[in-house]
This record gives structure tokens, C-alpha cells and sequence, in this order.
């Protein structure tokens, strides 16, 4: 079967292939070594955990899963669609189907929490701006910023600013969400809680999530459906 | 969008007003002053009207009024967009399908084109207040002054100046858009960014006075 004969068209130059998994790394080369490939199927519904150190390759992943860097070898898979081979402005609109939250935080210093979290809803929807609002509120308050929602993130704890960057990673309700080191800093409580919240989509079903870590503490280790360590940019199955 | 669009016009032109209108009185009293000198020894006095209008409105004016902008706002944008491209949030913008150059970029360059024209209307409007008094001062009445001035002074200066406005103003934000966006290195690499876009603003604005020359010929 073709892509284009199982295709759903979503916008301009955008499709998605049916029952296609969210996301697919295949034969990727993460580092400068192309006998090493990385293998991994993020299926809906499910979180997978990529555990690795520094300069295991796991550094990428989010990039790649959003194709803001296209693979060196293999391909990634985004619902079935080979993400880095969408033009430019195909790929920014692909890329609103998607959660992302960045190593650090991604959110802009000039905006304030409540802001930054509305940014993705006031730019990527045709939402009025009452719905953009209603909306927005929703998250302040799954997130629970409502009393530092208007703080900017220089003003922000850690944990703060990792709230209000999830909270943006779940602004479009998207069916998956890739989390760089989403944890680094936060006590195994506030990262169960975060985690909780954005693996839960608006209608209570489960959405697809890949995280990157160092390493997992067992409370959130008890939240992922799948683990896997990542050593010289391969995945190795994590029995732990 | 409309918030950057708001506060870009609010740095680059509102509180640039003292700024321009000083120096554009400042301008104009000197080369009024020392052209009524120099024509008068020569029994040309009727030919002020053709430097106020042709040295202070039409070449000067947007010139001046061009390099207090690059000078105030240039530097802002290109270091702001630095920032933005060294501390991750130009990658957050696209992660998110929003059009970075769209989100950053646009509401800048409009900014800068109301801010650039609106400045050079203002300037040519003090610059023409100042030149009377400097006539003034040398003995010249108002009605004589304006009379000079009109006979010069035509529809085609006040466009070229709003034309001159947009092409100023856009090359603001978008040399310094580019050259701050190109930052790669990290945060020690901003200064030269700032840089970079300011000469190649400078150069550009140059190059586009000599240009509407040639073509309002």
C-alpha cells in the first residue's frame, strides 16, 4: 500500500498514514557510527522511556522525532510520515500534531508563564480568542500555575518553568509528546505528577510519550509501559 | 504579535521622538545659519529653500533619522533575536508549527517601517521650524521663509520620504533580523552579531539613498 492510497490529508502537503505507530526510529545512526543503529517504536498510547548518558545518542532523539534534524541514516517516522522529508512549512504545520518539550525549558523570557503556555494555541489554532482563554485556563489549572502563571520563567522555579513547558507540550492536545531530560532537577514527585499529567489526553485516553533520561526513579519507572537503555546509539531492551 | 508590533513601535519611535527632534533642529539651525551666511554674500538668499528642501528633507533627513534607529532599535532587534536563536527559543517556535521568522521577524519589520517613517516625517516638521528660526535670527520674516521654502518643497518629497520610510525601516529589521538569527556559537558570539547588522544596515541605507536618487531623478 502506497502512502498516498492510506493517507489521511490534514492540511496542505500534510498527511498522516492510518494506523500508522506515532513514532518510528529506523536504522537510525544517533552518533558518527553507521554500524550502530537505533531501533524503536513508540506505540500509541504508551510511554516509552529512552534511558542514556551523555553521549549515548539520546541527546537527538527529540530533534529527530521533530525533524529539526534530519537523520543521518535510517529514517524517523512521525504517524507513518517520514518527517524530515516534509518541505519547511508542511513540517511547521506536521509539527502542531506534535508535543515537544525541550532539554531546559524552550520557553521564551520575554512572555510570561500563562503566555508561553497560550503560544501554541493563539499561533498554531484558528481558536477565538474566548477559546484560546478557556483553554489556556484549562492547563493553568492541570498544571497547577494558577498563582505563578504570570511570572516570567526568569522569575519561575525549576519545577515551575517545567510545568508551564508541559503544559505548552499539551496546549494542541497532541497524541504524541517527546520530553528531553524532562526530570533533571525535580524531586521523583513532581516528575510522577508532570508525568501524569501530559500522558493524559483532554478525553482521559492515554497519549503516546517519548522521554529522554539519565536515569529513572522507580516511581516514574512504574508510570512507563516501556523502558530502554540507550549505549553507543543503540537501544537496549531495560529489563530493570 | 500585535503586543511586539505595539512595543516595538513604542521603543523605536515614541521614545526616540527627543532624540530626532533635537537633532533635526539642531541640523537644520546649523545649515540654515551658515547657508543665509554664505548665500547672502552672494545675493542668493532665495536659494535657501533648495538646501532646506533638497539637503535637510529629502537626503539628510531620512538618513539621520535612519542611523538614530539603527543605532536605538538596530542593536535591540539583532541582539534580542540573538538571544533568542543562543537560549533555544527560535527552536521551541518551530518545534511548535509557528513560523519563527513570522512570530519574530514580522512584527519587528512593520514596527520598524511605521517607526522609520513616522520619525522622518517629524524630523522634516522640526527641521523645518528650526530652519526658520535660524532665518529668523539672520533677519528673514516668516512669510519670506515660507515663501522660499514652498516654491522648492513639492508633493514628491513628502512620498519620497514615506517611500524612503518603509525601504529604511525594513532594512532595520531585516538586516538585524538576519545577522542576529545567524548567531550560532552561543552568547559570546552576540556582540558581533549586534555588530554585523548594524553595518550592513548602514551600508544598506546608503546604498538605498543613492538609489532613490538615481530613480526620483
Amino acid at each position: 500500500m502506497t502512502a498516498s492510497q492510506a493517507s489521511v490529508v490534514l492540511g496542505p502537503g500534510v498527511a498522516e498514514i492510518a494506523g500508522a505507530p506515532p513514532l518510528v526510529y529506523r536504522d537510525v545512526a544517533l552518533l558518527d557510527r553507521p554500524d550502530r543503529r537505533f531501533n524503536l517504536v513508540v506505540e500509541a498510547g504508551t510511554v516509552v522511556a529512552a534511558v542514556g548518558d551523555e553521549g549515548s545518542g539520546i541527546g537527538t532523539l527529540g530533534a529527530l522525532a521533530l525533524g529539526l534534524l534530519a537523520p543521518a541514516s535510517g529514517s524517523v517516522e512521525v504517524f507513518g510520515i517520514p518527517i524530515a522529508r516534509l518541505p519547511y512549512y508542511d513540517l511547521l504545520v506536521f509539527r502542531r500534531r506534535l508535543g515537544y518539550a525541550p532539554q531546559g525549558d524552550g520557553l521564551l523570557q520575554n512572555l510570561t508563564l500563562k503566555d508561553n503556555v497560550a503560544l501554541p494555541v493563539r499561533f498554531a489554532t484558528d481558536h477565538r480568542l474566548r477559546e484560546v482563554d478557556a483553554r489556556v485556563a484549562q492547563l493553568i489549572d492541570e498544571f497547577r500555575l494558577r498563582t505563578i502563571a504570570m511570572l516570567r520563567p526568569a522569575q519561575a522555579s525549576e519545577e515551575d518553568r517545567r510545568r508551564a513547558a508541559l503544559a505548552r507540550a499539551a496546549a494542541l492536545n497532541p497524541k504524541l509528546v517527546v520530553l528531553e531530560l524532562p526530570f533533571v532537577g525535580l524531586t521523583s514527585r513532581a516528575a510522577t505528577d508532570l508525568l501524569e499529567n501530559v500522558s493524559r489526553c483532554d478525553d482521559g485516553s492515554r497519549r503516546a510519550v517519548l522521554l529522554t533520561s539519565r536515569d529513572l526513579t522507580p516511581s516514574v519507572r512504574d508510570l512507563v509501559t516501556r523502558a530502554v537503555r540507550v549505549v553507543d546509539g543503540v537501544a537496549v531492551e531495560d529489563t530493570k | 504579535m500585535l503586543r511586539v508590533l505595539i512595543n516595538q513601535i513604542r521603543f523605536t519611535a515614541l521614545q526616540a521622538i527627543g532624540l530626532v527632534a533635537f537633532l533635526a533642529a539642531i541640523l537644520a539651525f546649523l545649515v540654515i545659519s551658515q547657508s543665509i551666511r554664505q548665500l547672502g554674500r552672494f545675493g542668493a538668499v532665495d536659494n535657501l529653500g533648495t538646501i532646506m528642501v533638497v539637503a535637510v528633507i529629502r537626503e539628510l533627513g531620512p538618513l539621520l533619522t535612519a542611523l538614530i534607529v539603527v543605532s536605538r532599535s538596530g542593536t535591540a532587534i539583532a541582539a534580542e533575536m540573538a538571544t533568542n536563536r543562543v537560549m533555544g527559543e527560535v527552536t521551541a517556535l518551530e518545534a511548535m508549527g509557528i513560523d519563527p521568522y513570522i512570530y519574530l521577524v514580522l512584527p519587528r519589520m512593520l514596527g520598524a517601517i511605521v517607526s522609520v517613517a513616522t520619525l522622518m516625517i517629524l524630523f522634516d516638521a522640526v527641521a523645518l521650524v528650526s530652519g526658520y528660526v535660524a532665518a529668523a535670527t539672520s533677519g528673514m520674516a516668516l512669510s519670506r521663509y515660507t515663501a522660499i521654502v514652498l516654491k522648492t518643497l513639492s508633493a514628491k518629497d513628502v512620498w519620497l520620504t514615506l517611500v524612503k520610510g518603509v525601504f529604511f525601516g525594513a532594512s532595520v529589521a531585516v538586516f538585524c533580523s538576519y545577522h542576529g538569527l545567524a548567531v550560532k556559537a552561543g552568547p559570546t558570539e552576540i556582540p558581533q552579531a549586534v555588530t554585523r547588522g548594524v553595518v550592513a544596515t548602514i551600508v544598506a541605507i546608503f546604498i538605498l539613498s543613492a538609489v532613490f536618487v538615481v530613480v526620483a531623478a
